[in-house]
């Protein structure tokens, strides 16, 4: 689904960001990529996203080499892919119906369609009381919902995740790992930027661990190894 | 893009005007001030143009005929004339005229004038010729004189000089006027948007995020431009127009007072209203939406 191969990156400012990486995420797999801050993670999620470009390297996402993508091509490329930020990142003068809604209206769903669609994701996410709720009436906990909704409401096959519980209190958190979770056995592909070594733990998945812009350690069923 | 996208567009853009109303109100504000002196400015700068043409057709070259020459002759030479380039208007004044306004000149004395009527008239027939620009008498001068019939040609070189040198004066700070404060004006309005795009960035990133393409960005931001453009041209218009209305009712009483102020009257509103109003749409809506589509290409790069 996903490859890094021989993947570097190094900012303009001369900042080596990643070196030499190469990773091969399956389809459905749940991947989460941890290390310090500084270690690379970031600049992976945002290689994937393509907001920025490897300075050497090919990334290949649902076998093309999105190093190749047209500038035109992207918008339709990220349309694949479900994203959920640490800071939530909902429009703050649409309510939550709306948020949602609006990332149907850009692929250009039917309105009929929408109003199908929507209603339904909400309940997914435990929402369905809140569509006409602002994001500023609601906890943190439930905004990072509604972005998994808006995230997942045109069927990604990725969904990425960054920090996406750095906000929020342990309880929330686990709620949030629940759903991703969940999207995750519906089939979606999930690549989770972490800090939160206890969540990691508990969830015994794949672990890729970055350390200084390298990978040092990538383990099925792995656990957080904090000298990372 | 589908229809009802555009659709959508539409409904984004008038909730973003009102969602954002502060931002909306002051944007209007300041491209409506912008248009507004900018009419200041194109009202002065059509009056000049006005007054330049008035003086314009003060230029006036007088050509007499001679004594022996009779009145088909003088038609000949009527038609001849009027054909020369830069002539605008020939006006005949026979021997007989020109006795008979002289004889009225003179009031009681014209008495003396008596006697000289018919064969006896001493006055020639004469041509006055009114110009179309004081450029053109350099070239007219030659060809009337090479006209047999003509005898002798008068005009004013100073005052010519004079009015053709005032004329191109008022055109030029006319039009410096008018540039400069279209200029001044496209930077106030391309500023404001840049602002009020700048002021929502975040959402063209969280868009950009969800894979909206730059069009689907850019269009709201667009129709917004050109809303806010409309609104403050119509205001600006209205004010405009209101105020020179308002100017005219009070200065036709002055020009009506001192008669010689006549040569400066100003310019009916008539004549200025679609041109102004023309600019204002123009300026306010084409860089309200030039300005949209460049302050939203920034946001788009990054």
């Amino acid at each position: 689904m996903i490859q890094f191969k021989n993947v570097s990156k190094i900012y303009e400012n001369g900042t080596k960001a990643l070196s030499n990486i190469n990773i091969s995420i399956g389809r459905g797999e749940f991947v989460f990529l941890v290390g310090a801050s500084g270690a690379g993670k970031s600049t992976a999620i945002k290689l994937i996203l393509k907001e920025i470009e490897p300075s050497k390297g090919t990334i290949i996402v649902d076998r093309k080499d999105i190093t190749k993508l047209r500038k035109k091509e992207i918008p339709y490329y990220r349309r694949n892919i479900g994203v959920v930020f640490q800071d939530f990142r909902l429009l703050p003068d649409k309510t939550i119906y709306e948020n949602v809604a609006f990332a149907m209206e850009i692929v250009e769903a039917r309105e009929k369609d929408i109003k199908k669609r929507v209603p339904s994701i909400l309940a997914m996410v435990g929402l369905e009381d809140n569509a006409n709720s602002y994001p500023h009436q609601l906890s943190g906990g439930e905004q990072q919902r509604a972005t998994l909704a808006r995230a997942m409401v045109n069927n990604p096959s990725i969904l990425v995740a960054d920090e996406p519980t750095g906000n929020l209190d342990p309880d929330t958190a686990i709620d949030i790992m629940r759903i991703i979770n969940m999207i995750n056995h519906r089939g979606t592909t999930v690549i989770m930027a972490t800090h939160a070594s206890e969540i990691v733990n508990a969830m015994k998945k794949r672990v890729i661990t970055f350390k200084k812009g390298v990978v040092i350690r990538d383990q099925e069923k792995g656990g957080y190894i904090n000298e990372a | 893009m589908k229809l009802r996208t555009y659709k959508n567009f539409f409904r984004e853009s008038i909730r973003n005007i009102f969602r954002n109303r502060v931002m909306s109100f002051a944007s209007v504000v300041a491209i409506m001030s912008a248009l507004f002196i900018l009419g200041l400015v194109l009202i002065l700068a059509f009056n000049l143009e006005h007054i330049a043409g008035g003086l314009e057709s003060k230029v006036e070259i007088t050509a007499f005929l001679h004594t022996s020459v009779g009145s088909a002759q003088s038609r000949a030479v009527i038609d001849q004339v009027e054909k020369l380039d830069g002539v605008h208007e020939v006006e005949f004044i026979s021997k007989e005229q020109g006795l008979a306004e002289w004889k009225e000149n003179l009031g009681e004395k014209g008495v003396l004038l008596e006697g000289y009527e018919g064969k006896t008239n001493p006055l020639p027939d004469k041509l006055i010729l009114r110009i179309e620009k004081p450029e053109y008498v350099g070239s007219i001068i030659p060809s009337i004189n090479a006209i047999p019939e003509v005898d002798k040609v008068n005009y004013s070189r100073e005052v010519v000089d004079t009015i053709g040198k005032v004329v191109r004066i008022a055109r030029l700070v006319g039009l410096l006027l008018m540039l400069s404060l279209m200029i001044v004006a496209m930077v106030i309005i391309n500023n404001t948007i840049k602002i009020n795009v700048y002021s929502r960035r975040r959402e063209i990133t969280i868009m950009k995020y969800i894979g909206a393409t730059d069009s689907y960005i850019r269009w709201p931001y667009i129709i917004e431009g050109f809303t806010l453009g409309i609104i403050a041209a119509f205001f600006a218009g209205v004010l405009v127009i209101g105020g020179y209305n308002l100017l005219l009712s009070r200065g036709g009483q002055l020009g009506g007072s001192y008669g010689f102020l006549s040569l400066f009257q100003l310019l009916p509103i008539e004549g200025l209203i679609y041109d102004i109003v023309l600019a204002f749409l123009l300026v306010g809506c084409g860089v309200g939406v030039i300005a949209s589509i460049l302050s939203t290409g920034k946001h788009l790069k990054a």
